[in-house]
């Protein structure tokens, strides 16, 4: 085909400038990755992996129940009973249970825990637990409280007394 | 022999039984593979260490002081006529003022040495002979040669092969100990994999439970109503603790089940009340802790019936320092023993169902130390390196025990203070599995097999 000089001209250099303005202006090209990270999730206690020794339970208790701390001879001779029963779990019961029929024990008003249970369950974890409540944690309690006209804070009090987490720090 | 007889005669009767393994309510295999001999098993940890030549060899001061007076003290275990002269071992005659010048009447009319079979030369072979590591080789069967105080058996207990193998509830099995002292509260189970508190028996230290501390600390418990209160309680401490589930980490329970924990806390509560009117079944002569251990030991027997019971005795232990006190506690021990054993046999579940084991944890030296007490009478030690302290005896007395029969003389030792837990895995049927996991001492054997 024949094409005049001019046109052939005008024709390489459109096609030089096309290639030119391909090659500068391809655009660089961003791949990103969105990844979830590895996150460990544990329970809010978890870091509680030691358990505390009868001496630490017991001093911890006492002033838990009674607002003061417990005499030399007193925490002595509780020692020596919890030592004496094998089955820690009923020695502790027994323990919390002769405590709560001691006149100084310290408890909150059961009418207190009824008009404000959320604050009454965040005092109590605080109080033995040293954490606050999660709020399934809440959620259940305030629950178990407000279907169960009978419940005393004593109760409260006692299976957090002698529940597993207070036994350990 | 009575054994291959007992065997025959009730092997048909429980081939059905004992042929077909079943699981047990653990979800274990019930390891039974032989007919239990008895329903139930006192096992006395005799004492604190004693001499054989005041015990068995019934030598009183004639080897222990070169007086010339010989004669049995312990006339509830053992036949023998006692000492007729330089009587120092009984109650005080304080009309006369004679320490120890009125020896305790004999409960038992027959001695245990005539209606069961005595062992009077065992060996304590191994170890050190201290009272931890006697005590831990009577309930371990393995001689604690690389433990110490303050650490639990390194080799499982019998409470946990019968728990584990034979599918026995924690309160079948007790340890009543003497004290709280010398690591006793760890005997109740081993650090053993595979074994441990999963497995172990109870444990109660009712001189001190029922003493001062526990008076101070346990008595008047409150009583929670079981369907109004503690069903909430249990319920609460149930979702605390579901949120609590860090690997291995809760209150060192042993696995009773809540009706068991009632009823060792209702056995706590009938106790203190006993306690306060004075109503325990204590022997007859109940001065020291011993003999008060044993009441509170019948205590247990009657309210749990359990199929296990280990109590130790140590008031003898005395006799680092006092021989004339070691004499009185000895043959209080022996009053102990016979006053048990009579109200094993009170306890209508249990008579004619249980075999008694006695054994001295271990012995005590042939040479005594300097002290002098005020007879001028020496003291004795237990030294590991004492061949005296090696010797001890070992009497069984109950259902299919051969009556009357003496295996073994002081020229030909019988028996091994690691077999006790070979023979009440024996009594119990389980000899074969225990035996089999290789965790006893390599020399003992049940001593049904000795005879």
């Amino acid at each position: 085909m024949n094409m005049p000089t001019s046109v052939r001209i005008l024709f390489v250099a459109f096609l030089l400038l096309s290639l030119a303005l391909m090659l500068s202006c391809t655009k660089e090209t961003d791949y990103y990755v969105y990844e979830v990270q590895d996150v460990e999730i544990t329970p809010v206690n978890s870091f509680k992996d030691k358990p505390k020794t009868h001496s630490q339970y017991i001093s911890i208790l006492y002033a838990n129940m009674f607002q003061t701390a417990i005499g030399p001879n007193q925490m002595l001779q509780a020692l020596k009973a919890i030592e004496s029963i094998g089955d820690k779990q009923v020695a502790y019961d027994i323990l919390v249970s002769k405590y709560m029929n001691d006149p100084n024990v310290k408890l909150p008003s059961d009418e207190s825990m009824r008009e404000d249970p959320e604050s009454f369950v965040r005092d109590t974890y605080k109080r033995f637990l040293v954490r606050q409540p999660t709020e399934a944690e809440l959620q259940w309690m305030i629950n178990y409280i407000e279907s169960r006209p009978t419940l005393t804070t004593e109760l409260v009090y006692f299976s957090f007394a002698t529940s597993n987490e207070h036994a350990h720090y | 022999m009575k054994r291959r007889q007992f065997i025959k005669k009730s092997s048909l009767a429980t081939a059905g039984s004992i042929s077909m393994p079943y699981i047990l309510p653990s979800g274990l295999l019930n390891m039974t593979t032989t007919p239990p001999m008895a329903e139930h098993v006192v096992f006395v940890l005799f004492a604190g260490g004693v001499r054989q030549q005041e015990a068995v060899l019934q030598r009183y001061l004639a080897e222990g002081q070169n007086e010339d007076v010989e004669g049995n003290i312990m006339y509830n275990m053992l036949t023998g006529a006692p000492p007729d002269d330089k009587i120092a071992y009984g109650q005080d005659d304080t009309a006369n003022n004679i320490i120890g010048g009125i020896p305790i009447n004999p409960i038992l009319q027959t001695p245990l040495d005539q209606i069961g079979t005595l062992f009077p030369e065992v060996r304590f072979s191994k170890g050190g002979a201290g009272h931890f590591s006697g005590l831990s080789t009577g309930v371990s069967g393995n001689y604690s040669t690389i433990q110490g105080l303050r650490n639990r058996p390194v080799a499982p207990t019998i409470f946990e092969y019968l728990r584990r193998h034979a599918g026995f509830k924690a309160t079948d099995c007790w340890f009543v100990g003497v004290g709280i002292t010398g690591s006793r509260p760890l005997l109740n189970y081993s650090s053993t994999a595979d074994y441990g508190r999963r497995y172990g028996g109870n444990f109660i230290a009712p001189t001190t439970t029922f003493g001062s501390p526990g008076m101070e600390h346990f008595m008047d418990f409150k009583n929670y109503h079981q369907e109004t209160e503690w069903s909430k309680i249990l319920e609460m401490r149930e979702f605390l603790n579901q949120n609590f589930k860090n690997e291995g980490l809760e209150i060192a329970h042993l696995y009773n089940s809540v009706d068991e924990q009632d009823s060792i806390k209702e056995f706590v509560r009938k106790t203190f009340e006993k306690v306060e009117m004075g109503s325990i079944s204590l022997p007859p002569v109940n001065d020291n802790g011993d003999l008060k251990t044993i009441g509170f030991a019948v205590e247990l027997l009657n309210w749990f019936k359990p199929k296990l019971m280990v109590v130790d005795m140590t008031n003898i232990d005395v006799c680092h320092g006092n021989y004339t006190a070691y004499l009185k506690n000895l043959h209080r021990g022996d009053h102990g023993v016979g006053f048990l054993w009579r109200e094993i046999q009170r306890i209508p579940e249990m008579a004619g169902k249980t075999t008694m084991i006695v054994m001295p944890e271990h012995g005590r030296d042939l040479e005594p130390n300097p002290i002098m007490d005020d007879n001028d009478w020496f003291a004795y030690d237990h030294s590991g390196n004492n061949v005296n302290t090696r010797r001890i005896f070992t009497l069984m007395t109950g259902p299919n025990i051969d009556q009357g029969l003496r295996v073994g003389d002081p020229a030909n030792p019988i028996g091994d203070a690691s077999d006790i837990v070979p023979t009440i895995a024996d009594l119990f049927g389980i000899k074969d599995t225990v035996m089999s996991q290789g965790l006893v001492d390599p020399t003992a054997r049940s001593l049904f097999d000795r005879i």
